[in-house]
């Protein structure tokens, strides 16, 4: 209904992504993919649906949320817990966890009356806290020396297509949110909170939704990644590192447009892995001026290149939305 | 028949009264004006009514129905809905997006019907041909007929004008004028307008209250008003006023 696009571009995008899908599911068994290549590109398919939730957030209600490992962490250590204390199957830990991190997220509610940079400082204080309190949540959460989960091979081989299979849905989702009339609500509200008010649409009531189905798919994304990784401790699921990577992989990819954050989150979990390797000690400073070229230069991060780059090569009719 | 009213409404901003006391009656169909000097509480006043702000004290009611401290999203689904003096489009949709965001919530419409009820108030505010641009490229008075569609698609019962007219040229003033003589007439909506352009509040009003420091000094027609001894005061000041002052 929103002719942000016109029709066939859209459908063009859809048979794309869903053979990019395919090809995906078939590379382990058909390439026998490396430890470390599977290993890697789960960890992408996880950050992918971390990013896309993060930009409902940021991006199409436009709160920026500086404490998404919160929800990251709350989602992996109450599926940890659930693993090792009840001993339920997989999938209703990570479903457990991803239910509480969405509950978890309402807790952003009472900053809704910050706007602006004001709500997301007040995201920093969330993230911090939480690291905090789990932290020192040893009977929980084992404290700074975290918690070990069962290993399982088979588990952990067929976590490629569980992370796969979620990080499409979630894509379908962005999609389908952007499209519909929800999306149009949202991007009034990111706009301007008051002025949707006024022409009755309930600001904090879709703030709030985009907040429990944002935490909710972070979480269950750090639920999964608990599984995967068979050991996580809240410094690492809850740091700041892990909230800014969620904003990074939005902005390099483009915050506000559908699909954006895939390419970003694609785009980081590599250079990422490659300066770790490589130049640990710069990794956050390149980082840092690489958040800044972007703002300066392309907004809409590679998603506003790549449309630069097709407007070259094929003047669009219609013009673009700003 | 009265369409809304309230009944001693006040809001203090701390030691300020904005609006002290005000009760007012507006009819169905009727334009009634709001005027006073600058900082007489016209704004607080239309925030009052349209839910932006709770009030301190004393009640609004439409139709009968109490609707004192509605959110403004609830003042609309009501049937209250507002506009602003500085126009606020949503810069990231198109025109006609605008308004099929505001008919979504328009009452007793389904949303299917959201983009032909845009469509038509388009038309009826003369913004046709308009559809995908985006209102940055819109001339001012452009915007503001895409503020008044964007409020008509909700449906209202009550629409309440802030400054429709002020800024615009005399020619975009009389396409105005009746504009929101044909809100009135033809889709039998109440409206409450001010205006600092005195000639177009006194001519398409059929009653005007005069606020000043947040209370109601003057109500009826707008001769009676412009005769009332009180307004000229309020406007004018008296000749006691000047001798008292340094």
């Amino acid at each position: 209904m929103t002719a942000i696009r016109p029709r066939a571009a859209w459908r063009r995008v859809d048979v794309g992504c869903g053979a990019a899908c395919a090809i995906l599911a078939l590379l382990p068994p058909v390439l026998e993919l490396s430890a470390y290549a599977h290993n890697l590109m789960t960890l992408t398919f996880l950050m992918i649906a971390g990013a896309l939730a993060w930009n409902w957030m940021g991006g199409f209600v436009g709160q920026v949320s500086f404490g998404h490992a919160a929800m990251f962490g709350v989602g992996g250590f109450v599926a940890g817990r659930l693993m090792l204390s009840l001993h339920l199957p997989a999938p209703i830990c990570w479903l457990g966890g991803a239910i509480v991190a969405g509950i978890f997220a309402l807790g952003a509610h009472p900053m809704l009356r910050l706007r602006g940079p004001y709500f997301s400082i007040a995201t920093i204080g969330i993230g911090e806290a939480s690291r905090l309190v789990f932290t020192y949540w040893d009977r929980f959460t084992g404290g700074a020396s975290g918690l070990s989960l069962p290993l399982d091979g088979d588990l952990k081989y067929q976590l490629y297509w569980w992370a796969l299979a979620f990080a499409a849905l979630v894509a379908a989702s962005s999609v389908v949110i952007r499209r519909s009339s929800l999306g149009l609500k949202l991007l009034a509200i990111k706009a301007d909170a008051d002025a949707a008010a006024d022409v009755g649409i309930s600001a904090t009531f879709y703030q709030d939704l985009i907040f429990v189905l944002s935490g909710a798919v972070v979480g269950l994304s750090g639920g999964l990644y608990a599984s995967y990784f068979s050991y996580i401790e809240p410094g690492d699921m809850f740091g700041f590192d892990r909230s800014i990577s969620f904003v990074l992989m939005a902005v390099i990819g483009g915050v506000g447009t559908s699909l954006g954050p895939i390419l970003g989150a694609v785009v980081f979990v590599l250079v990422r892995t490659y300066l770790l390797a490589s130049y640990p000690q710069l990794y956050l400073g390149l980082y840092g001026l690489l958040l800044i070229v972007i703002i300066l230069f392309e907004p809409l991060g590679l998603t506003g290149l790549a449309r630069r780059v097709l407007r070259r090569i094929r003047p669009a009719p219609g013009g673009a939305p700003p | 028949m009265t369409r809304l009213s309230t009944r001693g409404l006040t809001k203090r901003f701390g030691g300020l009264c904005a609006v002290d006391g005000v009760a007012l009656e507006l009819g169905e169909r009727e334009i009634l004006g709001v005027i006073g000097p600058n900082g007489a509480g016209k704004t607080t006043l239309f925030s009052l009514i349209a839910g932006s702000l709770r009030p301190t004290s004393g009640d609004i009611f439409l139709d009968g129905e109490r609707v004192t401290g509605l959110p403004a999203h609830r003042c609309v689904r009501a049937g209250i809905v507002r506009t602003h003096q500085i126009v606020r489009p949503f810069g990231n949709l198109t025109v006609l997006e605008n308004v099929v965001v505001a008919a979504m919530h328009a009452r007793g419409g389904a949303t299917g019907h959201a983009r032909d009820r845009a469509a038509e108030v388009l038309a009826f505010v003369d913004l046709t041909g308009r559809d995908g641009q985006y209102p940055g490229t819109l001339t001012l008075a452009g915007r503001k007929r895409l503020e008044l569609a964007r409020a008509l698609a909700t449906g209202p019962r009550v629409i309440l004008l802030d400054e429709v007219v002020a800024g615009t040229s005399p020619v975009e003033a009389q396409a105005f004028a009746a504009l929101i003589r044909r809100i009135r007439d033809e889709r039998g909506i109440s409206v409450i307008m001010t205006e600092h352009v005195m000639p177009a509040v006194m001519t398409l009003s059929d009653r005007v209250i005069v606020l000043d420091r947040g209370k109601s000094i003057a109500l009826g027609t707008p001769q009676e008003v412009v005769a009332n001894p009180r307004v000229i005061t309020a406007y004018l000041g008296t000749a006691a006023d000047e001798a008292a002052a340094p």
